[in-house]
């Protein structure tokens, strides 16, 4: 029965694709309406506890359960993607907004399925299918080809992780013989090395981790509703939520946890660095996302996953409404670019609802995107006191980026064009913020027994130095980000910072060590086969008529002037032969002849 | 049941001659006629029994011909060979169904194919090798017609790369054949006595030679690396449904001929030289895919593709056939072999109708001369689309059952090579990725603004095509079960 909460949106995607729906409201109505029943069936699958089983053969069983940390995420899909639907069915082009419509239910769907997955074959399938979901997300404005090259991008880049869940997948089926998710811990040995690294590939590449992360800047070619969705709570989310989900069988690995940690700091100092720098605000708050799911990384690596999931829930709160907002601004400005904007005074409500989001991505007390952070900071204090501190660092360097974001687009500047919003856009944004405020009460100490009741692990108390440290640092954070915001408003549009401002130059080096190496070696293997493999058949070929004229002259010769001759010569050949005919070998022969008049007659008739 | 499914669509061939009827009526009556195979094979479908206990091969028929040399009509299915021949049936009905360019002799084009479809399905239906050979051999006769008369461009001298390159393979089979033959006392071509007896258990160097003989043979037709280089001029020249029934179902015939052959009459010499073969397979899979990358033109980069996906099937089937394997895994290799066949079949067999329907419309293979076609022809999108990423192995589709269990089940046996051999279903992902966005993506150029989407015949086969591509990708049980029948005997020897 589970498997419904998962194949529901994905049959109603169907459905609404083949429905000649195509107006806004029908559109809107319809996409909530689906995610709303989905939400509901999750609600009372976690309540009556339904399980899934099925089955292709014998060794290809698939299961889908829903534990306390799943059931968090899968609560989650549906409540931001509500919001995000009814945005895009008003926000985004009339064209093609049935297919955008559906294929955000389909991504939905998907999404579902790889959350509830219990076996590593129901994840991959869901995984993959996220990521077929992205690339047509991506490229759905089809008249850019810009936009699909940007899909493609992100879908191989994405793949490439995705080759890690197929290892992973291949290592356990060889050593137990399922792909139960329970099998994975009785793994030792090399296969579980493999089986670790494996995973922690795909979460990475996923996730937009370094050094995959530059396909999220691709991603940014997407609508803004799909980029809002792809960051928040689908996707990216899903390289995090699998090591969420996994971390009692990775944590077995030793270097587990330095490798998650590792990969995580350094995809949040460099992407907070990248996205301070980013004048435009979409990739601006691309590169956040990196940095954030690099924090939880870090988190889970540190030992504590239910930190990170909880994190990951107020970040998909605040970072969908973040985007929706810059969607919003950038439709008034025609452009994404940081310093076309500025429209607090035209719209007041959005810029309030931005800055609640803001304040959440900077770290703001009493927000409880706050107190996450503030716990992913004590986290790393457990595994070691420099790591705290770097969590730190890049807590400022993202308070930092919120307040250029929020300055700049929604800041009091002088522009004063005619700017509107429409009401849905307002009610998504609006709600959104709304959530955002609402887990401020994660800072209540009932609610957070409450929440370490439901993961049956308490969360850790942060000392004192820590707290007044990250504060400090998200208040100069805060300072540095409104000096660049006023100060240096185009800061990262030129020049060499403009360059590090794409992920430090990364997709640069990406592109000339992997992709055209890759494209130039095809090339290479294409002469290759035309050349020398084919050429040594077309030699044997010429080699062939060369021998065959040779051989036709003489016989010409003969035959010239002596029309029966050929007959006769025909004739005395057949009786040459059948001396030859001993027993069985006079059938082997007669068959050979046949095949040889066969091919005669084919290539006289086919002339 | 099984000769009728042979018999008729050949009779059929046989009364096109003496019927005079306008173009229309050919198609609907070859359609009709090319519909009864797959009718009965359906039917052996349903009646097939893959209870544990059940016989190997089923709906046997064996009628002596020849006797003297143990040569008889002999009839019968296994697992394998029934997913394998019901696919090809069906694509038949699909390639025969396409509305296409038949120049004025639609008699003698429709009579071709259905003459081809008899032969094909012989091949896959037979229990006598000296007919298996001959099916073989007369299938080639049939493509060429196809090919050299109604195909585009230098037809012709594809049609004779293709008739004489194959033919040589075919050679190598029939001397092998007569290798193999030869060691049985008293005579017999019965494959069922051929597999029970295996006659050359014993006799390396001889062994060694015939194995070398069916393995160049079969690898020219299925194609392996480097035997590969005929497959993309005949797809290129020939016309969208030939080169559909070409990929779909004659480069089967040389993987199921391994495993009929070979891998079952010659188990202990196949699986010594299994490793050797996973080698080409994974050789077969990376060269394929970057070649198919580094192609301009529409059809050649589809049939590299083949290459590639041919190449999972020989991994499949060496990895099945090595010693000291985990059966389970080595089943499940094999299973994934034969449901690759029947997916690729499917989904190759549309992108290459999809081929055709380009080629109808503007004369034109070149990427690099389209793009937006999106606007234009949203239906003609979807579909190339979806067989695109069935090919890339998307899960859902069925190139993904098939993959998954190759890749699985070969990693138990070589890990290293299925690990490489991964690599290729990113190289595809690229690839097709890049030729959806060539295709339909950007602007649309000038001189296409008139090209004209999928006509409804069209959108009706490919459509049957897609829907069996998404249920074997969802719920692949019904095909699974009979060819897990005929693994499970397959995998159980070692």
């Amino acid at each position: 029965m589970l498997w419904l909460v998962a194949l529901f949106p994905l049959f109603a995607a169907v459905i609404v694709h083949a429905s000649p729906m195509q107006r806004r409201p029908a559109l809107g109505a319809t996409g909530c309406g689906v995610l709303l029943v989905t939400l509901l069936l999750t609600v009372f699958a976690g309540l009556e506890g339904w399980v899934g089983r099925f089955a292709w053969s014998t060794p290809l069983q698939f299961e889908v359960v829903l534990t306390s940390r799943s059931v968090v995420m899968a609560l989650l899909v549906p409540v931001i993607a509500l919001p995000v639907l009814a945005y895009a069915a008003a926000h985004e082009r009339l064209q093609g907004l049935n297919r955008l419509v559906s294929l955000l239910l389909l991504f939905v769907g998907a999404m579902l399925l790889l959350v509830i997955a219990a076996d590593l074959i129901t994840l991959l399938i869901g995984w993959e299918l996220v990521g077929a979901c992205s690339w047509a997300l991506i490229g759905h404005e089809r008249q850019r080809v810009s936009h699909a090259a940007s899909a493609r991008y992100a879908f191989v880049m994405t793949r490439f992780g995705d080759l890690g869940l197929f290892v992973a997948a291949m290592v356990v089926f060889r050593d137990t013989g399922t792909f139960a998710f329970a099998a994975l811990e009785t793994l030792g040995g090399p296969q579980q090395t493999i089986l670790v690294a494996g995973i922690v590939l795909s979460a990475a590449a996923k996730s937009g981790q370094l050094p995959f992360a530059p396909w999220l800047f691709r991603a940014m070619d997407g609508p803004t509703s799909v980029s809002a969705l792809l960051h928040s709570a689908t996707m990216v989310a899903a390289g995090a939520y699998l090591l969420i989900r996994l971390e009692p069988i990775l944590a077995q690995m030793p270097w587990f946890g330095p490798a998650s940690i590792g990969i995580g700091l350094a995809t949040a100092l460099a992407g907070g660095l990248t996205a301070l720098l980013q004048p435009h605000a979409k990739k601006l708050l691309a590169a956040s996302t990196s940095a954030h799911y690099g924090l939880m990384f870090v988190a889970v690596g540190a030992g504590y996953p239910e930190i990170a999931l909880l994190h990951l829930v107020a970040h998909a709160v605040f970072k969908a409404l973040l985007f929706l907002s810059a969607g919003i601004a950038g439709r008034q400005a025609v452009s994404f670019s940081l310093t076309e904007m500025g429209f607090g005074r035209v719209l007041p409500i959005t810029a309030v609802a931005t800055a609640v989001g803001a304040l959440a991505l900077a770290g703001i007390p009493p927000l409880g995107a706050a107190w996450t952070k503030e716990m992913m900071v004590t986290a790393a204090g457990h595994f070691s006191p420099w790591l705290a501190f770097a969590v730190m660092l890049a807590g400022a360097l993202s308070a930092a980026y919120a307040m250029r974001f929020v300055y700049s687009a929604y800041g009091p500047s002088a522009n004063d064009s005619s700017a509107t919003s429409r009401t849905t856009e307002t009610i998504a944004t609006g709600s959104l913020a709304a959530t955002s405020l609402a887990l401020a009460l994660l800072w209540l100490p009932g609610i957070q027994q409450a929440l370490g009741g439901w993961f049956a692990t308490p969360f850790p108390a942060p000392p004192a130095w820590e707290t007044i440290g990250s504060l400090l640092a998200v208040g100069v954070g805060l300072y540095a980000g409104l000096l660049i915001a006023r100060l240096h408003p185009a800061l990262g549009a030129s020049g060499a910072l403009a360059s590090c401002a794409d992920w430090l130059g990364l997709p640069f080096a990406i592109d000339r060590l992997i992709g055209r190496p890759i494209h130039a070696l095809a090339q290479r293997c294409a002469g290759f086969d035309d050349a020398i493999i084919d050429g040594a058949v077309r030699r044997i070929g010429a080699g062939g008529l060369f021998t065959a004229r040779v051989a036709y002259r003489g016989l010409d010769r003969l035959a010239d002037g002596l029309p029966e001759g050929a007959n006769r010569w025909f004739a005395l050949s057949g009786d040459d032969s059948r001396r030859f005919q001993t027993g069985l070998s006079h059938h082997y022969l007669a068959f050979m002849a046949a095949g040889a008049v066969v091919l005669a007659i084919i290539l006289f008739v086919g002339r | 049941m099984l000769t009728a499914t042979i018999l008729i669509p050949l009779l059929g061939a046989l009364a096109f001659s003496f019927l005079r009827l306008n173009e229309p009526a050919y198609r609907w009556l070859a359609c009709g006629v090319g519909s009864a195979p797959l009718l009965l094979l359906a039917a052996v479908w349903l009646g097939f029994d893959t209870s544990t206990d059940a016989p190997a091969f089923q709906y046997v028929v064996d009628y002596p011909w020849i006797p003297a040399l143990g040569i008889g009509w002999r009839m019968g299915v296994d697992g394998i060979a029934l997913v394998v021949a019901t696919m090809s049936a069906l694509l038949f009905v699909a390639a025969i169904a396409w509305p296409a360019e038949t120049r004025g002799r639609a008699r003698e084009y429709y009579a071709w194919f259905l003459f081809l479809e008899a032969v094909s399905l012989g091949v896959f239906l037979t229990l006598d090798l000296a007919l298996f050979y001959v099916f073989f051999d007369l299938s080639l006769v049939g493509l060429f017609f196809l090919i050299g008369r109604w195909g585009h461009g230098d037809a012709e001298r594809a049609a004779i790369k293709f008739f004489v390159y194959t033919f040589a393979g075919s050679l190598a089979i029939l001397l092998a054949i007569i290798g193999l033959v030869l060691a049985t006392d008293p005579l017999t071509f019965d494959m069922r006595t051929l597999i029970a007896e295996q006659a050359l258990a014993g006799m390396d160097l001889r062994a060694t030679l015939v194995l070398v003989g069916f393995v160049v043979g079969f690898g020219i037709k299925t194609p392996f690396v480097p035997l590969h280089t005929w497959l993309p001029p005949a797809h290129v020249n020939a016309p969208g449904p030939a080169s559909a029934v070409l990929a779909g179902v004659l480069l089967k015939m040389g993987a199921y001929g391994l495993i009929r052959i070979p891998y079952s009459m010659l188990s202990e010499t196949f699986a010594r030289y299994a490793f050797a073969l996973a080698v080409l397979a994974v050789i077969s899979i990376l060269w394929g895919a970057l070649v198919s990358m580094a192609q301009r033109d529409l059809k050649r980069r589809i049939a590299y593709t083949s290459v590639n996906h041919m190449g999972y099937v020989l991994l499949g089937i060496a990895a099945a056939a090595t010693i000291g394997g985990e059966q389970a895994a080595r089943q499940m290799a094999l299973t994934g072999a034969t449901v690759e066949m029947v997916a690729h079949g499917l989904i190759t067999g549309a992108l290459f109708l999809i081929c055709g329907a380009f080629w109808q419309r503007t004369g034109d293979y070149d990427l690099e001369q389209y793009g937006g076609l999106s606007q234009v022809a949203p239906n003609l999108t979807r579909f190339t689309v979806l067989a695109s990423f069935a090919s890339l192995g998307l899960p859902g589709l069925a190139g993904f059952v098939a993959e998954l269990q190759i890749f699985v089940g070969a990693f138990s046996v070589y890990p290293w090579l299925a690990a490489i051999a991964l690599l290729g279903i990113l190289i595809t992902a690229a690839l097709f990725l890049q030729m959806l966005q060539q295709l339909f993506f950007g602007e649309l150029p000038a001189d296409r603004k008139s090209f004209g989407d999928l006509a409804r015949v069209e959108i009706g086969v490919l459509a049957i095509l897609a829907l069996l591509i998404v249920v074997i990708g969802i719920y692949p049980n019904w095909l699974l079960t009979p060819i897990s029948s005929a693994t499970a005997l397959l995998t159980a020897g070692f």
